[in-house]
Order: C-alpha cells, then sequence, then structure tokens
C-alpha cells in the first residue's frame, strides 16, 4: 500500500507538476505582448517558482524515495527479523532435541554406566566365586591327600593286626588246654561238694528233729503255765462268789428299804408339790390382799377428796385439767411443726446432696478428660523437643564443620543425616500407627467376643431352659408310659387274665342276647296261643317253639275246648238277654207311653210318646233310700201345677205320669 | 427269706427283684379289689403281713409271668414292668402301675458278688409296698368290675417266647401320675409309679 501510495503520490505530484506547467505555458501566450517585462519578470518568479517547485518535486521525490526505501528495508528487516526468529526458534527446538536427546544419552550412558558397574561387579564376585572354588578345590585335594595317607596308615594298621590275631589264636589254644585241665579238676571238686551237701542234710534234719522237741517241750511248758493260770483264776472267782453270795443275801434287806425310801421319796415329792401349789396360792392372796389393801386406801381417799371436794374444786379441777390438756395440745403441735419442717430440710438435703452429687462426678470426668488432653499434649511436646534436638544438632553440626572443609560433602552428609532421621521417624510413626490399629483391631475383636460371648449366654440360657422343659416332657411321658419302639418291645402273655374276663364278657353278652331273643319269642308266641284256642293242630304247632315252657298235655286242650264253650255260651246268653231287653223296652214303651233311658247311675230319662218336642223329656233319680225324685228339666218347668198336684199334694208319681200323658195326648189330637 | 449268702450276684439280685414284683402285684391286685377278697390269705414276709392270692388260675397265671421275668432279669433285657388295670364294661384303661427297671451290666461281666445286705433290700422292698398300700387311699375308687394284664418292656431285638404276643403300651387318657419310692439291690434298681385316670368330679 506505501508502495502504490507512494507511486500515486509521485504520481499526482508529476501530474500537478505537468499541469502547473501547461498552466504556464497559456498565460505565457496571452500575456507576451501586454508585458513584456513585467512578463519577463513574472516568468523569472514564475521559472523560480518552477524550480522550487521542482526541487520540492525533487525532494519530495526524493523524499518519497527514501520513504519507500525505508519501508521497504524495513519491511525487508522485518522479514529477516521474522526469519531470523523463525530460525531461533527452530534453532531453539533443536537445541531442546538436543538437550533431551543430551539428556536421554546421558541416562542412557548412566544406565550403561550402571550395567557396567554391575556387570564389574558381578565380574568381581564371579572373580570372588573363581577363587573360592579354586580355595575349594585346593581343599579338596588336600583333604583327598590327607585320606590316601590315612588308607595307608589304614592298611599298615591291617597288617599289624594281623600278625596281633594270630598271636592271640595261639594263645587261644594254649588256654583251651588249660581250661580241660581245669574242669577235670572241677569235676572232682563237684563230687566232694556232693559228699558234703548230703552230710549237711542229714544234719539239718537233726537240728529240725532236735527243734521239734524243743518247741513240743516249749509248749508244754506254756500249758502248764496256763493251767496254773486258770487254777489261780479260779480260786479267786471262788473268792468272789463267796461275797457275792454274802451280799445277796443282804438283798431282801436292801430291797425293803429301797420300797421304804421311794415311798418317802414319793410322799416327799408330794408334800413338796403341795408345798409349792400352796405357796403359790399365799403369794397370790398376799398379792390380792395388798391389792386389796391399795383399793381400800384408794377408795377411802377418794371418800375423803369426795367430801372435802365442793363444785368450786371440782370446777378448779376441771379448768386445770383443762388447762393441761390446752398445754399438752400446744406442744403436739409444735412438735408435728417441728417434725414437719425437719422434714422438710431433711428432704431439701437430700435433694442438694444429689446435685453435689451428679455435680461431682461431672467434674471429675471433666478432670479425667483434661489429663488425658495434658497426656497427650505431653507426648507432642516430648516428640516436638526431640525433633527440635535433632535439628539443632544438625544445625550445630553444620556451624562446626562449616569454616575450614568443603561444603557440599557437608550438604550432602548433613542430608543424608536429615533423611535417615525422616526416615527413622517415619518408621517410628509407621509402627506407631501400626500399634494403634493392633490395638484397635484387638478392642474391635474383644468387643466383638464379648458381644458373641453375651449371645452365646442367652442362647446357652434359652437352649437350657428348653432342655429342662423337654426333661420334664420327657419324664412325664415315662411316666404315662410311653417308650421308644426303636428300642423296646411290649410283651404279655396270650392267655391274660383281662382277655379271659373280656371272652367270658362277650360269652355272657352272647348267651344274655340268645336267652332275651328266646323270651321274646315265648312271650310272642304266649300272646299268639291265647287267641288260638279252638285248632289243636295251630296249639301242636305252636309247641315247638314254646319248647319246655308249656306242657303239651291233654289237659291243655280240654280247658282250652271248654274255655271255647264257655265263651260261646256267654255271647249267646248276651244276645238272647239283649233281645230280651229290648222287647221289655218297646213293650214298656208302647204300653206306658214312655221310653225310659238310663243316662247315669240312678238317673232315668223318661220321653213321652206324645212329646211335641225331641228334647222334652223327665228326669228321675233314685235316691239313696230307695225314693224316686223328679229333677228339674225344661220341660219340667211347664208341667209346674201337675207336678204340684199330683207329686207334692197326691205323692203318686204313676198320676202324675199320667196326667203328663193325658195333657200331651190331649194336645197332640187338637192338632 | 433269710439268706446266709453274703454278697449279692446277678442271679440273687434277679429273684429278689422277681419275688418283690409276685408280692407286690398280689398286694395291688388286693387292694384295689379286682379279686374278691375271701380268695387271698395273709403271709408273712419282708418282715410284714402281706395277701397272697389263692385262686389256683390267678397262680398259675403269675407263675409264668414271674419266671419269665426272672429270667429276662437275670439277662439284664427288661426295662419295665407294668400292671394295668381295665374296666370291662367301657375298655377303658384305669389305672397303671408302672415298674422301672435299671440293670448294672457291668455285673454280668464279672461274677463277684456286690456288697449289700439283703436286710437292707428288704427294708426297702417293705417301705415301697407300704406305701404302694397307703395310695390306695387317694386312688379313685373302681366302682365298674375291671381286670388287669401284666405288660413287660423289653429289648427290641429279644425273641419273643412263645406264649407271649406284643402289644400297646395300653396308655390312659388324661392321666394324673405320682412318683413313689425305689429300691435297689445294687445291680437291679427297681423304680415305682402309678397312673390313673383323672376323673371329672361332678
Amino acid at each position: 500500500n506505501m508502495d502504490l501510495e507512494d507511486d500515486t503520490t509521485v504520481l499526482t505530484t508529476l501530474k500537478s507538476f505537468n499541469s502547473f506547467i501547461s498552466h504556464t505555458e497559456p498565460p505565457q501566450r496571452l500575456s507576451e505582448q501586454s508585458a513584456g517585462i513585467g512578463n519577463l519578470q513574472s516568468q523569472y518568479k514564475r521559472s523560480m517558482e518552477l524550480l522550487e517547485a521542482a526541487d520540492r518535486v525533487r525532494s519530495k521525490n526524493r523524499y518519497l524515495q527514501l520513504d519507500q526505501e525505508k519501508k521497504q528495508m524495513e519491511l525487508s528487516h522485518k522479514r529477516a527479523r521474522f526469519e531470523l526468529e523463525k530460525t531461533a526458534s527452530d534453532s531453539a527446538r533443536d537445541l531442546e532435541h538436543e538437550v533431551d536427546r543430551n539428556q536421554d544419552l546421558l541416562g542412557r550412558i548412566k544406565k550403561l554406566e550402571e550395567r557396567e558397574t554391575g556387570a564389574a561387579k558381578n565380574l568381581s564376585e564371579q572373580v570372588e566365586a573363581n577363587r573360592a572354588l579354586r580355595k575349594n578345590l585346593e581343599s579338596l585335594n588336600k583333604k583327598l591327600e590327607e585320606q590316601d595317607t590315612k588308607v595307608n596308615t589304614a592298611n599298615q594298621t591291617i597288617s599289624s593286626l594281623k600278625d596281633e590275631i594270630r598271636e592271640l589264636k595261639q594263645k587261644i589254644q594254649n588256654q583251651s588246654s588249660t581250661i580241660s585241665t581245669q574242669s577235670l579238676e572241677n569235676q572232682e571238686l563237684q563230687e566232694q561238694l556232693d559228699l558234703q551237701r548230703r552230710k549237711y542234710q542229714e544234719v539239718s534234719q537233726l537240728c529240725q528233729s532236735f527243734q521239734a522237741a524243743q518247741s513240743s517241750c516249749s509248749e508244754h511248758i506254756i500249758k502248764i503255765k496256763e493251767l496254773e493260770r486258770r487254777l489261780a483264776l479260779q480260786e479267786q472267782d471262788v473268792a468272789i462268789v463267796e461275797s457275792v453270795k454274802s451280799e445277796v443275801a443282804k438283798v431282801p434287806d436292801l430291797e425293803k428299804e429301797l420300797k421304804r425310801l421311794r415311798e418317802d421319796n414319793a410322799f416327799l415329792r408330794e408334800s413338796r408339790e403341795n408345798c409349792s401349789l400352796l405357796k403359790e396360792e399365799v403369794e397370790g392372796l398376799r398379792r390380792k390382799l395388798e391389792r386389796m389393801a391399795k383399793t381400800k386406801e384408794e377408795l377411802v381417799n377418794m371418800e375423803l377428796e369426795k367430801e372435802v371436794k365442793k363444785p368450786e374444786d371440782l370446777s378448779r379441777e376441771v379448768i386445770q385439767i383443762q388447762q393441761r390438756e390446752i398445754a399438752l395440745k400446744e406442744q403436739n403441735y409444735t412438735l408435728n411443726s417441728r417434725v414437719r419442717s425437719v422434714e422438710r430440710s431433711q428432704s431439701e438435703l437430700r435433694a442438694e446432696l444429689s446435685q453435689q452429687r451428679s455435680k461431682t462426678l461431672e467434674e471429675q470426668k471433666k478432670r479425667e478428660a483434661q489429663d488425658s488432653l495434658v497426656r497427650r499434649l505431653q507426648k507432642r511436646v516430648l516428640l516436638l523437643t526431640k525433633e527440635r534436638d535433632g535439628m539443632r544438632a544438625i544445625l550445630e553440626s553444620y556451624d562446626t564443620e562449616l569454616a575450614p572443609t568443603e561444603y557440599s560433602p557437608q550438604l550432602s552428609k548433613r542430608l543424608r543425616e536429615a533423611e535417615d532421621v525422616l526416615q527413622k521417624t517415619q518408621n517410628h510413626n509407621a509402627e506407631m500407627e501400626v500399634r494403634v490399629l493392633t490395638h484397635m483391631h484387638k478392642l474391635c475383636v474383644h468387643i466383638f467376643f464379648r458381644q458373641k460371648i453375651e449371645d452365646l449366654e442367652a442362647e446357652r440360657q434359652r437352649l437350657e431352659e428348653q432342655n429342662n422343659i423337654l426333661e420334664m416332657r420327657l419324664e412325664r411321658h415315662n411316666l404315662q408310659g410311653d417308650y421308644d419302639p426303636v428300642k423296646t418291645r411290649v410283651l404279655h402273655l396270650k392267655m391274660n387274665p383281662t382277655t379271659v374276663a373280656k371272652q367270658q364278657r362277650q360269652q355272657e353278652v352272647e348267651a344274655l342276647r340268645e336267652e332275651v331273643t328266646r323270651l321274646r319269642e315265648l312271650v310272642r308266641s304266649l300272646q299268639d296261643g291265647g287267641a288260638l284256642v279252638h285248632s289243636q293242630d295251630d296249639s301242636s304247632m305252636h309247641t315247638p317253639n314254646l319248647g319246655l315252657s308249656l306242657p303239651p298235655s291233654k289237659e291243655v286242650l280240654d280247658l282250652r275246648k271248654q274255655m271255647e264253650s264257655s265263651e260261646l255260651r256267654n255271647q249267646r246268653l248276651k244276645e238272647v238277654f239283649q233281645r230280651k231287653i229290648q222287647e221289655f223296652r218297646t213293650v214298656c214303651y208302647v204300653l206306658t207311653g214312655y221310653q225310659m233311658d238310663i243316662t247315669t247311675e240312678n238317673q232315668y230319662r223318661l220321653t213321652s210318646v206324645y212329646a211335641e218336642h225331641m228334647d222334652d223329656s223327665l228326669l228321675f233319680k233314685k235316691g239313696s233310700n230307695g225314693s224316686m225324685q223328679l229333677m228339674e228339666t225344661e220341660f219340667s218347668k211347664t208341667l209346674g201345677e201337675m207336678v204340684a198336684l199330683h207329686l207334692h199334694h197326691q205323692k203318686s208319681i204313676p198320676a202324675f205320669l199320667s196326667a203328663v200323658t193325658l195333657d200331651l195326648f190331649s194336645r197332640q189330637t187338637t192338632i | 427269706m433269710t439268706s446266709t449268702l453274703k454278697g449279692i450276684t446277678l442271679k440273687g439280685s434277679a429273684e429278689l427283684v422277681a419275688e418283690f414284683f409276685s408280692f407286690g402285684i398280689n398286694s395291688i391286685l388286693y387292694q384295689r379289689g379286682i379279686y374278691p377278697p375271701e380268695t387271698f390269705t395273709r403271709v408273712t414276709h419282708y418282715d410284714m403281713s402281706l395277701q397272697l392270692t389263692t385262686d389256683s388260675k390267678l397262680k398259675n397265671y403269675l407263675t409264668n409271668v414271674v419266671t419269665q421275668l426272672k429270667e429276662w432279669l437275670f439277662e439284664c433285657t427288661v426295662q419295665k414292668l407294668v400292671l394295668v388295670i381295665t374296666c370291662l364294661e367301657t375298655n377303658e384303661v384305669l389305672e397303671r402301675w408302672q415298674f422301672d427297671i435299671e440293670c448294672d451290666k457291668s455285673a454280668k461281666e464279672s461274677s463277684a458278688p456286690r456288697e449289700k445286705s439283703i436286710k437292707t433290700i428288704q427294708d426297702e422292698i417293705r417301705s415301697v409296698i407300704r406305701q404302694i398300700t397307703a395310695t390306695v387311699t387317694f386312688l379313685p375308687l373302681l366302682e365298674t368290675p375291671c381286670s388287669f394284664d401284666l405288660l413287660i418292656y423289653t429289648d427290641k431285638d429279644l425273641a419273643v417266647p412263645e406264649k407271649w404276643e406284643i402289644s400297646g403300651p395300653q396308655i390312659i387318657d388324661q392321666s394324673e401320675e405320682v412318683r413313689l419310692r425305689s429300691f435297689t439291690t445294687s445291680i437291679h434298681k427297681v423304680n415305682s409309679m402309678v397312673a390313673y385316670k383323672r376323673t371329672d368330679s361332678v
């Protein structure tokens, strides 16, 4: 843009210059003649101006060119700088790459160096191993040589020993020969020994017989002594017997005395008892007497007092007594109030006491917490002081060792020391942490186990209770007779009293049942047999069922026949009687005109043949003396006159009845 | 039985226990009135007076049972002896006299007699029988005709003898149980107990 602008400015200035020049020419033509002198001056001015303008333009141009050059230079500068920067960054990058590569290479170098050192170590180790092996080899070689020498010496010893063996064998042979001679001697000695033994046995037998004789002698002596002793004892016994006899003679006298004494004793005891009783009575009476005397005195006093006392005195006394009472009551009240106040104060004090106790407990707890805090802080302080001491030591060491000697190895040494201390503290820390953890773990385990123990205890108690309940149940079942079919079996005899009794019962029941059925049949047959009197065949048919109960004899048949005939007769008589009665009644009715019915015992109802209504009837009752009396009926009420006349007046029932008949007849015929 | 033997052998113990059962069962039958009192006669044993039955069938039955029991006591295979009283009308079990037997099996191996005086054993048996007689006072009355049976609980692997058969335990429905005294011969221990049917009080 700058170039373009520069170019445009250049162009514009050129244009302007050209224009200016062109402008100057026309005015020259116009004003050439008019102003020849003036034109020269003006021309001169103009040319000067033009020159100046041209200078100006030239300078501007130059300026512009310079400007452009400058800009170009700036541009090129910038570009150069840019490129330089690029190259710089590139070189920096390259540098970094180189540095990294350098470091990598350094690292590789280090590793290689380490490997080298390691290899060198290995090599040295191998060399040492080699040396050690060589030493081993040498030692083994030495050992081999030693063993060879040993073998040689052993061989030598073997040969020497073989020589010795030969010599020993010779010695053995010599000794065996000596042994044989000595055995012969031994045999001879043994024979002598046997002889001696036999002699010894004989002597011992003699000794024994001698001893036996001695023992029998001693036994005899003992027997003699015993017999002498017994004799002495018997003499003593005799003496004792004599004394006892004399004493026995005294016995009856003693018995009599004893009786007498016993009686005296009993009597004395009774008298003593009586005495004691009498004493008690006396005491009682004395006391009574005293009491009586007292009461008497009191009575006397009272009487005296009564005499002395007047109503005023009495009232005074009463007042005194009342005053006393009041005083006592006041005392009572004061005492009660005091008691209450004391109780109140006591309860207050108790409350205070409980408060104070709780406070003290709280204070104690606080104190304990504070103590624990103090302890923790003290521990911390200790740790810190230790740290400080360590640091101080380090610093001191720094200070002391700073001046004369080198710096860096000291630093590295101190660094190492500090690192060591740090490591130690870290280890210590780790240990403490581990310890704390283990403690916590143990606590947890502890608590866990305690919990488990409590649970197990509860479980155990529950199981114990269950066990008790089950044992009780088991005991109950055992008492009731329960058993385990796997281990136990219940047996009984086949022929046992219960089964026998049951069988008997069953048989009885069966027998009873049979009898019952049989009796029922019999009863039924009896009932049926009574009805069938006529046919003998039927009765003979029945006899097998009746069995033994009825005699199937002729008597029965005769009796049956008789019964039947008498029944027939009865029947006929009944019929005849019935007929006759009926005849008689109808005749009566026809002849007398009255139908007579017996309604109840001793009551006769008469209905007239000419009765106007069906219900019209006369009722007669037979009295106890035999006389007939007329009872009142509806119909008889209508016959009052005739009743009065014939029955009351004439005292004739037949007349009355006839009158009634005639009256009814007359009434009928008129209609 | 006054024996002059010193010490108790297995055989002797079995005999003592069998004898106890013989007298004890007779006592119970008499006390409970299973058989009429006139069929019993008085004897003296264990220093006390006891009742023994004269009914030949009953005697025969008891002898059979006691003989077999003695054998089983000697072999230590018997566990219980039970006297069951059944009502004949309703076939219900009314009473159960149960005797548990514990046998010391070590006496089978060693034949050395045990130190226990016969007198002590007899005293113990006497107190048991006395107690049985005393318990009758609180047992409910047996008003209906009853019969009895003897059950023996044995080990399962035992061979069932001829004339014997397997039975049920005949347990009482709704029972009250009372534990009585026990006695021991130092080889066999016998525990007694009685169970009776609860009577619903009216």
